[in-house]
C-alpha cells in the first residue's frame, strides 16, 4: 500500500485513472476516501453499543459524449478498477443527452492539506470517550430535573481522501471529524418536553472543551422543565421577534443556503429535495431584492475547525467564503462545475460528498448570517411587545424553500425591553421574503450550531454549521 | 479480498467465510458473535428535465460483525478476509475496555429453516435501464402533455450470508426495483408517481409516469390554501409516509428511548377498529429478506390489531426486557420495521371520494418534524398536488398549505380505508416501504404561512 494510510492504496486509485483516460472521455476522475469510523451509542448513561470499524473504497466518474457516469467499490484490486471504469465509461456514453454535460474550467491543483489536532483522538482511549459522554448523564441527574430518557451518541470519523483527475488535479487531505448528539426527555406533572441537541467539530479531542456538553444539556433540560411549569402562551397577532442565534442560523441554511444552490435552481434535485423559488425567469434571480439591508447570509467552508470545514472541495476546486444574500439582494448561488457551466460562471467549491461510493453534488459548508453593530440587549431593549425565541424544537420548509415554520423551544416573553416570562411553543409561519425583509437589526456576536444537512438521494447526510448573531423581526404573525 | 462469482459454490464459499469468521470470534474468547457478509450490487439512473444527469454503480462487499462479551456489545464492518484475525482480536479488545449493558439479554438462539429467495437475478445489472425511465416520462407526458421530469430509478441485488454462534446460520438473496418520477406540467403544477417491485416481472414504470402525470395535469393553476380544519383524503404516496412514521414508532427501541407515540399504549385501543396494521417483509416488497440480522426468520406481524395496540417489534434483547418473543425485527443494534401494511379496506377510492362534502385530497409530503415524540405533535409539508374537493369531485388545485397536527389524533380519526392497496417508498419521506390504501382521515389541522 503507497503512504501507508489505512486501507487506501493509491497506486490502485491511479491505475483507476489511467484506464479511465485510455478511453475517449472528456473528463475523468478518481477519488479514493478512507474513514475510521468510531461509534458509541448509549441509552441513560449506559452504553448500548460501540462501532469501530474502517471503511475504505473508491468511485470512477467520467464525463464521454456529454454524459457523466459514475461507479464505485470498496474492491482494492486493478481487477475491481477496470470494471468500475468500464461501467462508469458505459454509463456515461448511454445517457444520450440533447445538450451535452461539461464542467466549468479549472486549472489542475496538486496539493496536501490537513486539520490539526490539539487532542489527538487517537491518544484518546475508548474508555475515556465512553466516561466523557456518561459525565454528561450524570451531570443531568445532578441537575434535579425529571429525566425519564435520554439517548447520546458521538460519532468520530478520522477521513483521509485522495482526488486524481485528468486535468492533473492531485490533491490529498486528511480531516478528523467528530460529532455528538443528545436527545432527552423532561417529565414534570404528568407532562413531556423533550429537545435534542448536536455538537460537531474538525479537529481533535479538544472539541469537547468547546461544546461544554454537560452544562448545555442541564441548561436544556431545566428550559424544558420550565416550559412545562411555568410558561405562558402567546397570544397570537403580529409583533416584533428576537431570533436567537439558533433560530437565525437554521432560518439561514433552509430559507438561503437551501434554495441558493445552484443543481437545485437548475431542476437536477427536482423530484427528492426539489428546486427553489429562484429560477431564471421568475421574480428572483440574481440581482434582486429578497430582504432587508441588514441581511447578509454567507456560506463559508474555510471555518476554522468548523464542522462543515473544507480547503479544497469533492471536485478539486479552492475552497472560498460565497456571499449569498448580500445586504438584503440575492448574490451568488452555491455551485459545483456542472451548474457552474450550465450559468456560464466558474465553480465556487461547493462539491461535498459523504463517502466514496457518493456523487459529489452542491452542498453548504457552514451557513451564516453575518454580524451587525449591536448588542442582545439592545435588541431587546427596544421591543415594546414580542417574543425572543432563543431556540427551536419542530420545523420545516416547502421544497421550493420559501414556506417555513419555526417552533420556538426555549423563548421568552417580551414587554417595554424586558424579558418577563417563559412561552410555551411559540410559532413563526411566513415565507422567506417576509422573514428576510421584517429584519431590523442584527447583533454583533455569531455563535454557531452543528447539524447534519439532507439532501441526494440515497441520502447524504453532510457535517455544516449553521449560525450567526440575533435577528430582530418588526411586526412579524407569531402565534 | 472477495472473490466473487457465481453458482452454487461460490456462495457455500462465502457462507463458509462468514461461518469462519463466528468460528473464529468465538474461539478468541467472543461470548456470542453475528457474522453477516453483503455482496450488494446496487444501480441507479438519476434524472432531470427530461434528461438522464448520471447512472450510477456501487459494488458492495462487506462483513458486520457483531459480537458480545460480557454484556458488552461491539461490532465492526470488514471489507477484507485477509485481516480478520487483527480486526476480531482489535474488537475484543474494545469489547474489554467498553461498558456492560445491563439490558442486553443475548442474540436470538435456535437452528431455522427459511423460506427459499425469490430474487430476481436479471435486477444485478440491467441491460439498459434508461429505457425504463424514458418510458415512465412518455407516459407522464402522455397524460399531461409536455412536462419537465425528474426521479431516479434504483436497482438491487444483495446476496446475504449470516452466521450466528447462537445457531441461525443462513444465506438469502434480496432484489428490488424501484422508480420514483416526479412532473412538472407548469412552475407550481407537479404530480409524483412510484413503483415499487421486489422483480422485474411486476414493473411497469409507465404506470408511475401516467400517475405523475395525471396528477401534474389537475393541478394546474393552484391558488392559496385557506387554514383550517379539512376531512382529508390520503394518497397512497403521502399514506406511506405516515405508515412510516407509525411503523417505526412501534420498534421496542422507540418506545424505550421515548420517541413514539406508542410509550405505555400497549393493550389500548389508538384507532378505529377498522384499522390493522402489520409489518411484513413479504416477497413482493423492496424489504424483501427470509431472515433478520439475527437469523431468525423474517414474518409477518400484526401490531395494530382492529385498533388494539398489540406488540412491539423487537430484537431478541428487547424482547427479553418486554416478556416476549422476537418479532424478527433485528437491525445490527436494535429492532428495525421492514415493511408496513395497512389491511385493506371495505370501500373503493371513488366511494371515498364520492362521500366527502368538502375536503382535501392530498398526494404527497415532505419534511415531517415533531415537537415532541410521546405526545406527537408535528408538522409536515405537502408537495405535489393538493387539492380541494367539494362533493365528492376535484374543484380546485391548492399551494402552500402545511399539515401541523397530531400523529395519534389522526391515527384515530381514520374514517375510511379503501380496497385499493399500492406498494410505496420513495425517498426518506416515505420510508420503510409500505403497503398503503387511499385512506380519509377526519379534522384535519391545516396551517399556512401569514
Amino acid at each position: 500500500m503507497s503512504q501507508g494510510w489505512e486501507g487506501m492504496d493509491k497506486d490502485i486509485a491511479d491505475f483507476a485513472l489511467e484506464c479511465a483516460r485510455s478511453k475517449k472521455v472528456e473528463y475523468a476522475e478518481v477519488r479514493a476516501l478512507s474513514q475510521v469510523q468510531d461509534g458509541v451509542m448509549l441509552r441513560n448513561g449506559v452504553v448500548e453499543a460501540y462501532v469501530s470499524a474502517v471503511d475504505s473504497g473508491f468511485c470512477v466518474r467520467i464525463i464521454a459524449d456529454g454524459g457523466i457516469g459514475f461507479a464505485s467499490t470498496n474492491k482494492w484490486t486493478k481487477g475491481e478498477a477496470e470494471t468500475i471504469v468500464n461501467m462508469a465509461h458505459k454509463y456515461a456514453k448511454s445517457a444520450k443527452r440533447k445538450d451535452k454535460l461539461v464542467f466549468a474550467e479549472k486549472k489542475g491543483v496538486k496539493t496536501k492539506w490537513t486539520v490539526e489536532q490539539k487532542k489527538k483522538i487517537e491518544n484518546v482511549s475508548p474508555e475515556e470517550r465512553i466516561s466523557t459522554l456518561a459525565e454528561v448523564n450524570k451531570a443531568l441527574v445532578s441537575s434535579k430535573v425529571k429525566i425519564p430518557a435520554t439517548m447520546t451518541s458521538c460519532q468520530i470519523n478520522l477521513i483521509t481522501k485522495y482526488f486524481v483527475n485528468s486535468e492533473g488535479s492531485r490533491i490529498s487531505s486528511f480531516v478528523p471529524k467528530i460529532g455528538a448528539f443528545m436527545f432527552i426527555t423532561v417529565a414534570e406533572q404528568g407532562k413531556t418536553e423533550q429537545a435534542y441537541n448536536q455538537f460537531g467539530y474538525s479537529g481533535g479531542w479538544e472539541a469537547f472543551n468547546t461544546w461544554k456538553m454537560p452544562e448545555k444539556m442541564v441548561h436544556t433540560a431545566k428550559v424544558l422543565k420550565d416550559v412545562i411549569t411555568k410558561a405562558k402562551t402567546v397570544k397570537p397577532g403580529n409583533m416584533d421577534l428576537v431570533c436567537g442565534p439558533e433560530v437565525t442560523g437554521i432560518a439561514a441554511h433552509e430559507s438561503c443556503g437551501h434554495p441558493m444552490e445552484a443543481d437545485r435552481i437548475l431542476g437536477r434535485e427536482m423530484s427528492q429535495a426539489g428546486r427553489s423559488f429562484i429560477y431564471k425567469g421568475g421574480p428572483f434571480w440574481i440581482g434582486k431584492k429578497i430582504g432587508s439591508k441588514a441581511v447578509t447570509v454567507v456560506d463559508d467552508p474555510t471555518v476554522a475547525h468548523s464542522y462543515g470545514y473544507y480547503e479544497y472541495d469533492d471536485e478539486g476546486v479552492k475552497a472560498r467564503r460565497r456571499f449569498l444574500y448580500k445586504e438584503g439582494l440575492i448574490n451568488e448561488f452555491l455551485q459545483n462545475r456542472e451548474s457552474a457551466a450550465k450559468l456560464g460562471v466558474e465553480s465556487n467549491g461547493s462539491s461535498r460528498s459523504t463517502n466514496y461510493d457518493r456523487e459529489a453534488i452542491v452542498r453548504m459548508a457552514n451557513t451564516f448570517v453575518l454580524p451587525g453593530e449591536m448588542t442582545e440587549e439592545e435588541l431587546i431593549k427596544d421591543v415594546k411587545y414580542g417574543v425572543f425565541m432563543k431556540s427551536f424544537t419542530e420545523w420545516n420548509i416547502d421544497d421550493k424553500r420559501f414556506n417555513q415554520r419555526y417552533v420556538g423551544r426555549e423563548a421568552y416573553l417580551i414587554e417595554k425591553g424586558e424579558l418577563t416570562s417563559p412561552v410555551a411553543r411559540p410559532v413563526i409561519e411566513t415565507t422567506t421574503q417576509k422573514f428576510w425583509t421584517a429584519v431590523d437589526a442584527v447583533s454583533k456576536k455569531v455563535e454557531f450550531e452543528a447539524a447534519t444537512c439532507g439532501k441526494g438521494d440515497p441520502s447524504q447526510g453532510i457535517p455544516v454549521y449553521t449560525g450567526g448573531p440575533c435577528l430582530r423581526l418588526r411586526e412579524v404573525y407569531v402565534k | 479480498m472477495f472473490e466473487i462469482k457465481r453458482g452454487v459454490c461460490e456462495m457455500t464459499d462465502m457462507l463458509s467465510k462468514t461461518e469462519e469468521i463466528a468460528k473464529k470470534a468465538k474461539t478468541l474468547g467472543a461470548d456470542q458473535v453475528i457474522a453477516k457478509t453483503i455482496v450488494g450490487k446496487y444501480r441507479q439512473v438519476r434524472f432531470s428535465n427530461n434528461q438522464i444527469d448520471i447512472t450510477v454503480a456501487w459494488n458492495d462487499y462487506s462483513t458486520d460483525v457483531t459480537l458480545a462479551w460480557k454484556k458488552r456489545l461491539v461490532a465492526t464492518l470488514i471489507h477484507n478476509f485477509e485481516g480478520i484475525d487483527a480486526s476480531l482480536k482489535q474488537l475484543l479488545k474494545l469489547a474489554k475496555i467498553s461498558q456492560e449493558n445491563p439490558t442486553f439479554g443475548g442474540f436470538a438462539k435456535g437452528k431455522f429453516h427459511y423460506a427459499k429467495s425469490k430474487a430476481d437475478r436479471k435486477l444485478e445489472d440491467l441491460e439498459k435501464p434508461t429505457d425504463y425511465v424514458f418510458e415512465a416520462i412518455e407516459a407522464a407526458e402522455k397524460e399531461a402533455g409536455k412536462v419537465d421530469s425528474g426521479g431516479i430509478l434504483l436497482t438491487k441485488l444483495e446476496d446475504v450470508y449470516l452466521a450466528s454462534s447462537e445457531g441461525p446460520v443462513g444465506v438469502d438473496s434480496r432484489s428490488s426495483i424501484e422508480f420514483s418520477i416526479r412532473a412538472f406540467a407548469e412552475r407550481e403544477a407537479s404530480g409524483h408517481g412510484v413503483e415499487c417491485c421486489s422483480t422485474l416481472k411486476d414493473f411497469k414504470p409507465a404506470r408511475a409516469g401516467a400517475k405523475a402525470g395525471r396528477i401534474a395535469k389537475l393541478a394546474k393553476g393552484p391558488k392559496l390554501g385557506e387554514e383550517g380544519v379539512y376531512d382529508v383524503i390520503y394518497d397512497p404516496l403521502i399514506h406511506g409516509s405516515l405508515l412510516g412514521v407509525w411503523g417505526s414508532m412501534v420498534s421496542a427501541y422507540a418506545v424505550l428511548v421515548k420517541n413514539s407515540v406508542f410509550v405505555d399504549k400497549l393493550g389500548k385501543k389508538v384507532a378505529p377498529e377498522t384499522v390493522t396494521l402489520k409489518d411484513n417483509p413479504a416477497a413482493y416488497s423492496l424489504s424483501n429478506r427470509v431472515f433478520d440480522d439475527e437469523g431468525v426468520p423474517a414474518k409477518d406481524n400484526t401490531f395494530i390489531d382492529n385498533g388494539i395496540l398489540k406488540t412491539y417489534l423487537h430484537n431478541a434483547s428487547t424482547a427479553k426486557m418486554f416478556k416476549t418473543e422476537t418479532t424478527g425485527n433485528a437491525g445490527l443494534v436494535y429492532p428495525t420495521p421492514w415493511n408496513i401494511e395497512m389491511e385493506a379496506g371495505d370501500r373503493s377510492k371513488d366511494e371515498i371520494f364520492k362521500n366527502v362534502k368538502e375536503g382535501l385530497y392530498l398526494t404527497n409530503t415532505w419534511y415531517t418534524r415533531f415537537q415532541n415524540f410521546v405526545k406527537g405533535d408535528f408538522s409536515t409539508i405537502p408537495r405535489d398536488g393538493m387539492f380541494l374537493i367539494k362533493n365528492g369531485e376535484i374543484k380546485q388545485s391548492l399551494k402552500d398549505l402545511r399539515v401541523s397536527d397530531n400523529v395519534l389524533t389522526m391515527l384515530g380519526n381514520i374514517d375510511a380505508i379503501s380496497k385499493e392497496r399500492q406498494h410505496v417508498h420513495w425517498w426518506g419521506e416515505a420510508d420503510p416501504p409500505s403497503l398503503a390504501p387511499y385512506i380519509l382521515i377526519k379534522n384535519v389541522h391545516m396551517t399556512k404561512s401569514k
